[in-house]
């Protein structure tokens, strides 16, 4: 037993140094390279084991099956693909993490953007039904990080009838349905209501893939007109 | 009277394996001692260059490493790199970041030189010329030998720092301002000294020299 327990104390004075350039460069354990050949240079990584980052170690998120990463990888990077390399520095978004259950502070999310480390992981596992426009709803948490002086949310609010009010946060909330209301009156989903850039992002989601209901009502018309005429502030041949 | 003992065969033999014990840990302390021993020096004199006005010659302690310079791919990187090699400041300047078998870094002009080397603030000094924008938009191949501006978290804000990679790194192709690539004396880069449990190196290597061929 001593014996062991003298291997496994050596084994740990004496490791070296491991160079993970990875981790070097956006500060997540773990990872690995699924893809870095894409036009628009995205780098995708993926857990290769389960890792855990942020505040007081907040944010956790495992390791997914290999079959599951490559179906999830072809329905993401088609998606991802639609913003170009030009776009895609200006907003400051280049490592897409691919892992599965992500969560912070012990709630379930579908992604976490994080515009300063140029990373957005996303939750492979993240319900089927609304998989795809969450892509973009996170991304446009990138877009948002990166230009908060562009899409005002004072200005956003003010779109809403005089008696609304969001939420002081995202998480501090129970409005988190995902389904799009057939009758808007404001807002796409009743996540829309919990704050201002979740609003913003759900907007922006909808038009990314073209989800929007029949009938858009004024409110939302003048959202849709604020996010589609600040994006291209950021880039003119931004399409939507 | 003395008397003369005969050594007996077994203590001949104990006595001619002292020996060879002796020769052969004398030689593997020399050996192990010099570092460079295996490591050919390149005189850049005796290669020809197409482009002898794009090569720089960074002397390290195991030899010469001899780079070409980019500057159809990052002009500003590589002008900024040149003026500082034309006024000598890279001399007798650290390798305060190493990595084994991954990368060498060096060129803190302000903590990093060798007769006033700040081992507190070794990697963050400037060079006095200010910060230049990071050219990372030309495709470019990271491979090993590859020599690249150094820069904090932000983009922009490359100034002195290099660093050479030791291997492939795909990944820093976007990220940081390549300048150049090792087109001989590689070796000698990997003998630089590093540690094993830190990236940042007390009692580093310096830079013996770093010149363009033709000045």
């Amino acid at each position: 037993m001593n014996l062991i327990r003298l291997i496994l104390i050596s084994l740990f004075i004496f490791t070296q140094l491991q160079a993970d350039t990875i981790y070097n460069l956006i500060k997540i354990p773990n990872l690995e390279i699924y893809e870095i050949n894409k036009s628009n240079k995205l780098r995708y990584l993926y857990a290769k084991q389960p890792f855990t980052i942020g505040i007081d170690n907040n944010i956790n998120c495992f390791n997914s099956e290999k079959k599951i990463l490559d179906e999830k990888y072809k329905i993401i990077q088609k998606n991802l693909d639609r913003y170009n390399q030009k776009f895609l520095k200006k907003i400051n978004l280049k490592y897409i993490v691919l892992c599965e259950d992500l969560s912070i502070s012990n709630i379930n999310t579908a992604g976490i953007p994080d515009n300063v480390m140029k990373t957005l992981i996303l939750d492979v596992k993240f319900n089927e039904k609304y998989f795809e426009r969450v892509i973009h709803h996170e991304v446009f948490h990138i877009i948002n990080d990166s230009f908060k002086e562009v899409f005002d949310e004072k200005v956003w609010s003010d779109f809403n009838v005089k008696d609304f009010k969001y939420a002081e946060c995202s998480t501090c909330t129970d409005k988190i349905g995902l389904d799009t209301y057939k009758k808007t009156e404001g807002f796409f989903t009743e996540y829309s209501r919990s704050t201002a850039s979740e609003d913003m992002a759900e907007v922006f989601s909808h038009l990314m893939i073209d989800s929007n209901p029949d009938n858009i009502d004024p409110i939302l018309e003048k959202k849709i007109q604020f996010i589609k005429n600040n994006l291209l502030k950021i880039d003119e041949n931004f399409i939507l | 009277m003395i008397q003369k003992i005969k050594a007996s065969k077994s203590e001949k033999i104990i006595l001619i394996f002292i020996i060879c014990l002796a020769i052969f840990s004398l030689g593997s302390f020399l050996l192990i001692k010099d570092k460079c021993l295996f490591v050919k020096n390149y005189d850049p004199k005796k290669i020809k260059f197409d482009k002898p006005n794009n090569i720089a010659v960074l002397n390290v302690p195991c030899g010469n490493v001899i780079i070409e310079l980019y500057p159809e791919i990052s002009p500003n990187g590589v002008k900024r790199f040149i003026t500082l090699v034309k006024s000598k400041a890279y001399d007798d300047v650290a390798f305060h970041r190493v990595i084994k078998d991954a990368l060498v870094q060096a060129g803190d002009l302000e903590f990093g030189k060798k007769e006033n080397i700040n081992y507190g603030k070794i990697g963050t000094g400037k060079s006095g010329l200010g910060t230049i924008n990071s050219e990372v938009d030309a495709p470019f191949n990271f491979e090993k030998g590859s020599v690249a501006l150094a820069r904090t978290q932000k983009y922009n804000t490359e100034d002195s720092q290099f660093f050479i990679v030791l291997r492939d790194e795909p990944l820093y192709e976007t990220e940081y301002t390549p300048i150049g690539k090792v087109i001989y004396g590689l070796k000698a880069l990997e003998k630089i000294k590093y540690l094993d449990k830190s990236q940042y190196v007390l009692r580093p290597d310096y830079i013996n020299t770093l010149r363009m061929l033709i000045d």
